[in-house]
């Protein structure tokens, strides 16, 4: 490096090279600025500027310069590595790659070359080349630790466990007998523990692939051979001789487990290890010991009750008889005496007892949890709703306890008096009972009765917003948060809960201006980004998306997308800190995190999301900007003039004052290396530049391909693939979504509305002319009678179909409807009957609810959107509002005589606070406009083709 | 009610947003990363019976100092699941792990001064001792009390105080975002 230079200035090289590893740039760039001055052209020196002035921020000039240095010096590694380097910064991994690949080709033995090419071929998972790039660091330095590890690791990940395990094996055979040493105890116990997990995870892994080679060779052979029994014997065999080393190594891993146990420190994944290989190997009688040691360390720990379940053979996955329901509970009775302060095995019995033991279970449990006042008991018990009958059991004990509360001030039976407040926790655990019962009118009741008993417990109010909320005023919820919030300003939890009701509420600024109160620097939504709060920007990009104001809309999703992003580039640096901090069993898990990092929540949230926008894009295009053309259009020349000026003005105004601000907040955080650390203005605030994308469904596309990837068993990314596919007037991918949608859920009703839809279009198109729509036509024709609801049906008769089939069920009706109309538009008014004859029926009785109306609000508004603005019947939208007002008379979508939008109307004085007017989103007040917050589908129902 | 148990892979994102819903101070995704590839024992989580994240604890080791010790970096409990004691259990648990794993001599904290709910679980339940005041230790100005509590040659024991009652708020100990997760070396170097 720097070869070809003089002493003096090969010191001075040597000083760049040091000065950018420390961090300091300036020092760096003057060394460099002087060697250049008597050699404009040396490579090297060009390179290692560019390189350093990358990290100022410099970025354009960086590429310059390195561009530049490569040219002149082309035979360099260091000219190569530093274009490597400059690549890697800008995450551009490919590129990177392949630079190193040319430094490596000058200098193969290079280290820092190769550990840098290891760490991207990690990240990039080309787990092929990661081996062979670890095993060339092995062979040139084969003294260090790390690069055993390393290539140990390389193999694990490249599916080869046993080659992982013989490898660290052979590491271990250089240690010394008394290794390790105190202060790398942690350490070699991690590597053990990670070596015992590979014994165990490599096996099943082997297992899947063998079946998988099977079946290549099996399709291989099929093609040049026929079929051959001779092979198919031989496969057998191969598949049987790993069974049988499935379970020799299991006994192996078990041995090394118990030999290596006093170099483990981690004794509690020691004993955790132990006993799921105990139960592999079916030594059920030792696990169970083992899970009652594990227990009485930690009897809080839900696996080990399960695990403890599975060995003695009682586990609810195989289905339980009375007798094993029986010795169940014997079982954690007498758990129940070792562990008193466990509450898990008093509420693990509930799960499966029935009848009287659950009554009487249930009792003993919720009693002493009212008197403490242990405000989440009811959504403790809350999965109990499922299992049928035991809601039922719940509310008339807890109505048994309200009543002899009240009566006598104690519990049913006992001398002793409960403590005033029993009564408050009694009335808030019905209240939330029978919102859970869509009751909200008693739930009301009995919130309002608990508040009046104890008007300073925050709890109540929060239950009473959700109340409201599922009842259908979001703008009283909105309230009642608030003023919870307002009872404890310093708890941020009640702040947040307060926050998201506002978004729901439609209240986007007033949301805003509450969540700053928590948030350290005063800039909500840098600070709030920063710290990737992706609920907060779904919620608001939600909102957004419901006002209609799909550039800021958009802008949220796509930054939830981008913490994404960050995440997944977030691995990079533990690729080597892990190798030397032999945390590797995390390391390990922390790579298949990432690998299906996309399939999270809120992921999948956001890119339904932008795909929406980006639909909605299409169907109506960019409303602000030709509405805006066509109202300065009305206006006089003159006057046009002079708000365009208007207009510039109020721009560079805005522009100014971001600058002066990000001015302020960097001055005092220039450091002394010369880094800029200035927060890069905003250029497009409102999100209105992401909607002028050229082609909205080319970005629409690039998220759904995420989805179809990370989320293949929704039923919405199917639906967002139908709608975007059939814009886009690709119909063999429409089609390969309908038969999605058929395969997760054909009864679906937007299932339904997607094959009719399909079906009915694809009838309409003119015969065929080129080749490919020829191809498209063959295909359709091939794939249609495999579908079994056309199976000889025209789409008429399949509509009827599927009417006969859940005639009993509102939002199947209005599938059924909506699709009658589509295919005969003649019949909308038999279509809009078939929606009105609709009858609210109590659900079945022996439902897990119980009795309570089956219609939800969220449905019924689905409906009445469909009534007005699909089968564009105002008459019937209008009788369709009125019943549903008497249905749901909180809602304001409704106008029901309870909601906020009464003027004196109960929740109308609850949400009668100054403060709700002060939205700077006039949209957002327009009831028409709101959909209830997990309406996306109903979002969806609006876009048509 | 609630299963206390080791932090994996797959609850960070569930911990992160528990703690943007209850505390001030937050961190990114990489310092959890940092965290549980630094010391996978000491990260616990509360989860409830709807399979929801409903508090964690986030703890280190400080391997500098010459005295090898535990650090608390942030306990959480949603507001909603408070008066279950599993403040009290996370930090037993963690604590437990730091004396076993690693050895520690004792294990240190911050809390608000204001947080008097945190300030007692600390003291009475836990037996941490205030050690020092910091001041302006928070981004909005506030003082930290900087607390510990020895963890070798006392053996702890049940005494039947399982439920710890604490009024209400969230405990907290809150530790700034102050140092960085790993930078990878090789960025720093350029081949030589």
């Amino acid at each position: 490096m720097g070869a070809s230079l003089p002493p003096k200035e090969a010191n001075l090289f040597k000083l760049i090279v040091k000065s950018y590893e420390s961090k300091q740039y300036k020092k760096g760039l003057k060394a460099a600025d002087t060697i250049l001055k008597k050699f404009p052209d040396h490579g090297e020196t060009l390179s290692m500027k560019g390189l350093t002035l990358n990290c100022m921020d410099r970025k354009s000039e960086a590429y310059e310069l390195v561009r530049l240095g490569l040219k002149n010096d082309l035979k360099s590694h260091v000219c190569w590595h530093v274009y490597g380097l400059l690549y890697r910064s800008d995450r551009e991994y490919r590129e990177a790659i392949k630079c190193y690949r040319n430094a490596l080709r000058i200098d193969p033995d290079n280290i820092e070359i190769l550990r840098d090419l290891s760490l991207l071929q990690a990240q990039m998972r080309d787990l092929t080349g990661f081996v062979e790039t670890r095993q060339q660091l092995l062979s040139l330095k084969p003294n260090h630790r790390m690069n055993w590890i390393g290539f140990a690791v390389a193999h694990h990940l490249n599916s080869d466990g046993s080659k992982a395990v013989e490898i660290l094996e052979a590491y271990e055979g250089t240690l010394d007998d008394d290794y390790p040493p105190d202060n790398e105890r942690c350490e070699h116990g991690e590597m053990l523990l990670y070596k015992v997990t590979m014994l165990i995870s490599y096996i099943q892994l082997y297992s899947v692939l063998d079946l998988f080679d099977y079946k290549c060779n099996y399709i291989s052979s099929s093609w040049e051979l026929c079929f051959d029994a001779e092979i198919q014997n031989l496969l057998f065999s191969q598949l049987s001789i790993s069974l049988l080393e499935e379970c020799g190594s299991l006994e192996r891993a078990i041995e090394e487990l118990h030999k290596k146990e006093s170099k483990i420190v981690d004794k509690l994944s020691y004993k955790e290890q132990e006993v799921s290989l105990l139960v592999k190997l079916g030594r059920l009688e030792e696990g169970a010991e083992l899970y009652k040691a594990l227990l009485s360390i930690n009897p809080d720990n839900y696996r080990y009750y399960e695990g403890l379940q599975k060995c003695v053979g009682l586990h609810a996955e195989n289905g339980l008889s009375s007798s094993d329901i029986d010795q169940l509970d014997a079982l954690y009775k007498s758990l129940g005496q070792q562990y008193t302060w466990s509450s898990a095995v008093k509420r693990i019995p509930l799960d499966f007892l029935q009848g009287e033991k659950f009554l009487v279970a249930a009792e003993n449990y919720i009693r002493p949890l009212l008197t403490k006042g242990v405000p989440s008991l009811f959504s403790d018990l809350s999965p109990l709703y499922d299992h049928p009958g035991k809601a039922d059991i719940l509310e008339k004990l807890i109505l048994e306890l309200e009543h002899s509360l009240r009566i006598s001030g104690g519990y049913p039976g006992r001398a002793e008096k409960e403590p005033p407040s029993t009564l408050m926790w009694t009335l808030f655990f019905l209240a939330q009972h029978y919102d859970r019962r869509g009751q909200y009118d008693v739930a009301l009741g009995k919130i309002d009765e608990a508040i009046e008993h104890t008007p300073t417990v925050i709890d109540l109010y929060s239950v009473k917003s959700r109340i409201l909320k599922h009842a259908g005023d979001l703008a009283a919820a909105a309230t009642l948060a608030d003023e919870a919030r307002c009872m404890d300003l310093a708890d941020r939890y009640i702040n947040s809960e307060c926050v998201k009701r506002m978004l729901q509420a439609d209240q986007v600024a007033l949301a805003d201006k509450t969540a700053v109160l928590f948030t350290k620097d005063g800039d909500q939504h840098n600070n709030l980004h920063d710290m990737q709060c992706m609920w907060y920007e779904l919620a608001s990009g939600e909102s957004y998306f419901r006002q209609g104001d799909l550039g800021q809309a958009l802008k949220k999703f796509l930054e939830v997308e981008k913490h994404y992003a960050d995440i997944t580039e977030d691995q990079f640096d533990f690729h080597s800190y892990c190798l030397r901090k032999m945390t590797l069993r995390a390391y390990v898990a922390m790579l298949k995190f990432q690998d299906r990092l996309h399939a999270h929540a809120y992921f999948h949230e956001a890119a339904a999301g932008a795909i929406r926008c980006y639909i909605k894009l299409i169907d109506s295009p960019s409303k602000s900007m030709v509405e805006e053309e066509e109202e300065m259009s009305k206006l006089p020349p003159s006057q046009r003039k002079k708000m365009r000026q208007k207009q510039k003005k109020a721009e560079a105004r805005a522009k100014k004052e971001a600058e002066v601000r990000n001015e302020e907040s960097s001055a005092s955080s220039v450091s002394r290396s010369g880094k800029r650390h200035v927060k890069p203005v905003d250029p497009d605030p409102n999100g209105e530049k992401l909607l002028q994308v050229e082609d909205p469904l080319l970005e629409a596309t690039k998220y759904l391909k995420l989805l179809q990837k990370h989320s293949p068993d929704s039923l919405e990314t199917h639906l967002l693939s139908f709608e975007v596919n059939m814009r886009k007037k690709k119909i063999l991918l429409a089609l390969q979504a309908v038969k999605q949608l058929l395969r997760l859920n054909a009864e679906n009703p937007d299932s339904h509305r997607c094959l009719i839809r399909f079906f009915h279009k694809v009838g309409t198109m003119t015969a065929p002319v080129t080749d490919t729509e020829k191809l498209v036509w063959s295909v359709l024709e091939a794939e249609r009678p495999f579908i079994s609801q056309l199976h000889e049906k025209n789409l008429t008769e399949a509509n009827k179909n599927f009417f006969e089939k859940h005639k009993g069920s509102l939002m199947h009706r209005a599938a059924v409807a909506e699709m009658l109309s589509v295919l005969e538009p003649n019949k909308k008014p038999e279509a809009i009957k078939l929606i009105e004859d609709s009858t609210n029926n109590p659900a079945p009785i022996n439902g897990a609810l119980g009795p309570v109306k089956e219609w939800k609000l969220k449905d019924c508004i689905a409906v009445h959107k469909l009534l007005g603005a699909v089968l564009d019947d105002p008459d019937a939208a209008l009788r369709w509002k009125g019943h549903c007002a008497q249905y749901f008379p909180c809602s304001t979508y409704f106008e029901g005589e309870r909601s906020s939008v009464i003027s004196n109307s109960v929740n109308s004085q609850i949400a009668k606070k100054p403060e709700n007017g002060d939205s700077s989103h006039p949209e957002g007040g327009k009831i028409a406009d709101f959909v209830s917050s997990n309406g996306k589908l109903e979002a969806l129902k609006d876009l048509t083709i | 009610m609630v299963c206390v148990r080791k932090a994996t892979m797959d609850d960070l994102l569930a911990m992160q947003a528990c703690n943007l819903l209850c505390l001030p101070e937050n961190y990114q995704m990489k310092y959890y990363f940092y965290h549980i590839l630094s010391w996978p024992h000491l990260l616990y989580v509360a989860e409830d019976y709807n399979g929801r994240i409903v508090g964690y604890v986030l703890a280190k080791m400080e391997e500098e100092s010459n005295e090898c010790h535990g650090h608390i970096t942030s306990l959480a409990v949603l507001r909603t699941h408070r008066k279950l004691g599993l403040a009290t259990k996370l930090m037993k648990a963690a604590q437990t792990a730091m004396e076993q794993v690693f050895g520690a001599e004792y294990v240190s904290l911050h809390v608000r001064k204001s947080n008097r709910a945190a300030f007692n679980l600390y003291t009475e339940t836990l037996g941490y001792k205030i050690h020092d005041v910091e001041a302006k230790y928070y981004a909005d100005g506030e003082d930290a009390y900087d607390m510990r509590k020895q963890l070798k040659g006392k053996q702890s024991h049940h005494h039947g105080h399982h439920h710890h009652h604490h009024g209400g708020g969230c405990c907290s100990a809150d530790a700034r975002p102050v140092e960085a997760p790993p930078e990878s070396k090789s960025e720093a170097k350029a081949s030589t």
